[in-house]
């Protein structure tokens, strides 16, 4: 209607109504710019700390936690006193992260995987009572856990010191086990494998494909975006954690690289900036992880919450 | 077997919305086998804890000699325990942090759901802390807070100056600590938020803004009461884990200065890996998940169950 009157006769209608969009668009402009302010400022709290602590750990000297905008020097002194270092084995801590990792994410990712598999498409006796099961698990809170867990890690001989590579294994073991059953992953996968077409399925069942190949023909490439997802949701989750290891963990030498980056601050305690340079290495991968699974991420997010 | 009651059975299963195949002993056997290792970790690492941890809630045990019942005895210990006390106070003023974190969570998601230019990036930053490890976040903490550090330079600048590191003052502590639960916590919530108002969709904010509405008025009457199953959410979440709270605490505190950081399961992991008496640490674990099941009906109560109409 607004149209026709604009193009139709020039009238007092005409330049009411263009004043009107002008009015708008400068108050739209007012309030983006307002909404910027609001938005860089809110950045600068977010991202400063870590920007702050970056530039201390590349400075070779000074009044260490004084804040700035700019390194006073910069030096990799403080890195290679941390890659070197002989207090706390840097390298083997970055090693044993990458082992956490691996065996972390590949076995949560594939049991969560198999076991969503009957739960969403096939037909047996038990399967509303284990559903309704692990539901009721994900709502009680397990302050237990820890407790308990210690013990169970204790009963089953997982910390026991024979010869230093079975005591690796087993203690990577001890590290990852109580995180491998995922009861997000499992719904995740759950809901994913709901949108798969039964008919796919049956076809694929009438030509006398295993249940095995279905689950890894037709299953996994169908729900690949949620299995990224949980991917990496499960990889941050690995990087980052360190309590369960610092507690269960007698041997330093097998911590992740979070856990012993708490070691180093303690033992490092004459040298904030080593550290700081520590804690800039442990951040390093999760931002470049996040930066590129950053929109499959937040979909795991939502997922897991809508769910 | 013939094939024709194969496929009766199989639209039989389509008529009741059924998916996969028939139940066999055979099929069952396969589900089961495709469940089997998850379910063997489920039962050890979670099913076990809730009950053996409730047991032990009840026993003396040190783990190198049998749990010894002794009822109610762990229960009275800790009431007459002050550090448990205290703990218990401080974990339910950490509490306070939740109105926060979700008042500022929904502002900044309604901040960030504007279609600007670049806002992706916005959203990006605020989420870094979320996925940033505890560990690095705690020591960056630590040092922020340190005497004449960046903390102490914007409090003086905004003349509120009081000198020296605020994780060293019993008055302050907590509440720095809560800061840092704050700032990590924000962009995770932000997220769910996000995700809230996109389903709410624009139309019912345009259709009350051309009835006549007021911003202030579409946001009171349309969006939040649409995003009441999100806060319901958002809430239960953030109240379960205010808490909880302890991995900041082990970070940056360790309960200090002068137990004013001190929690209640900060009381339960020193309890159990610093004194080995497990049984009492699981007593005090059993009260604090009591407490969060209080808590999370109070706040399903609270927001109606998160129903979107009142």
């Amino acid at each position: 209607m607004l149209e026709r009157a604009t193009s139709g006769q020039p009238s007092a209608i005409n330049r009411a109504a263009a004043d009107l969009k002008a009015r708008k668009r400068r108050k739209d402009r007012v309030a983006n710019l307002a909404a910027y302010a609001v938005l860089i400022v809110i950045a600068l709290i977010m991202l400063y700390p870590f920007y702050w602590t970056l530039i201390t750990s590349l400075e070779p000297t000074g009044n260490i936690y004084q804040a700035k905008l700019l390194p006073s020097g910069v030096s990799l002194k403080n890195y290679v006193e941390v890659l070197t270092g002989t207090t706390v084995p840097f390298w083997r801590l970055i090693l044993n992260s990458l082992i956490i990792c691996t065996a972390g994410v590949t076995l949560t990712v594939t049991l969560a995987a198999l076991a969503a598999y009957p739960l969403a498409k096939m037909r047996f006796p038990g399967r509303d009572l284990i559903f309704y099961a692990i539901l009721v698990l994900m709502v009680l809170p397990n302050e237990a856990g820890l407790i308990v867990n210690y013990i169970t890690t204790i009963k089953l001989g997982l910390l026991q010191q024979t010869n230093p590579v079975i005591d690796a294994i087993r203690q990577y073991a001890a590290v990852v086990l109580p995180s491998i059953a995922s009861i997000v992953g499992l719904f995740l996968l759950r809901q994913a494998y709901l949108g798969v077409p039964v008919e796919l399925i049956e076809a694929a069942r009438i030509d006398g494909a295993k249940e095995l190949t279905i689950w890894r023909r037709i299953m996994l490439p169908l729900a690949l975006p949620t299995i990224v997802a949980f991917g990496i949701l499960e990889f941050v989750a690995y990087w980052n954690s360190f309590l369960w290891a610092r507690i269960m963990l007698p041997d330093k030498n097998l911590m992740p690289l979070s856990a012993g980056l708490l070691e180093l601050s303690g033992t490092f305690s004459t040298n904030s900036r080593a550290v700081m340079a520590g804690a800039v290495i442990t951040v390093l991968p999760i931002l470049v992880i996040f930066a590129f699974g950053q929109r499959y991420f937040m979909k795991g997010i939502e997922g897991a919450v809508k769910g | 077997m013939t094939t024709t009651p194969r496929r009766e059975s199989r639209r039989a299963q389509h008529a009741r919305g059924g998916t996969g195949a028939r139940v066999t002993v055979r099929n069952t056997l396969i589900a089961y086998a495709f469940m089997l290792p998850f379910l063997v970790l489920l039962v050890l690492y979670h099913t076990w804890p809730v009950f053996f941890g409730t047991y032990l809630a009840f026993t003396k045990y040190n783990i190198i000699s049998p749990p010894e019942w002794v009822g109610l005895e762990n229960f009275r210990t800790l009431a007459a325990d002050s550090q448990f006390w205290s703990g218990l106070k401080n974990s339910l003023k950490y509490i306070l942090v939740v109105p926060v974190i979700q008042i500022l969570a929904i502002g900044v998601a309604l901040l960030v759901n504007r279609p600007l230019k670049g806002i992706g990036f916005f959203r990006t930053a605020y989420y870094v802390p979320v996925v940033t490890s505890f560990a690095v976040v705690g020591l960056i903490w630590t040092w922020m807070y340190q005497q004449d550090g960046p903390v102490d330079a914007v409090l003086g600048f905004l003349g509120l100056h009081r000198g020296g590191s605020l994780l060293n003052n019993p008055f302050t502590a907590l509440y720095a600590v809560m800061f840092v639960t704050l700032w990590k916590g924000i962009g995770y919530y932000m997220v769910l938020y996000l995700a809230g108002l996109q389903a709410i969709g624009r139309e019912l904010e345009e259709a009350a803004v051309i009835d006549g509405a007021t911003r202030w008025q579409v946001f009171l009457n349309v969006t939040l009461p649409g995003l009441r199953p999100t806060i319901l959410v958002c809430s239960l979440l953030s109240t379960i884990s205010a808490i909880k709270v302890f991995e900041e605490i082990y970070v940056m505190t360790q309960g200090g200065p002068a137990g004013s950081t001190y929690t209640a399961l900060f009381y339960t992991y020193s309890r159990a890996f610093v004194d080995f008496q497990y049984g009492l640490a699981a007593a005090a674990g059993l009260i604090i998940a009591v407490i969060s099941i209080l808590f999370g009906l109070l706040n399903f109560k609270l927001t109606r169950g998160g129903k979107a109409d009142a």
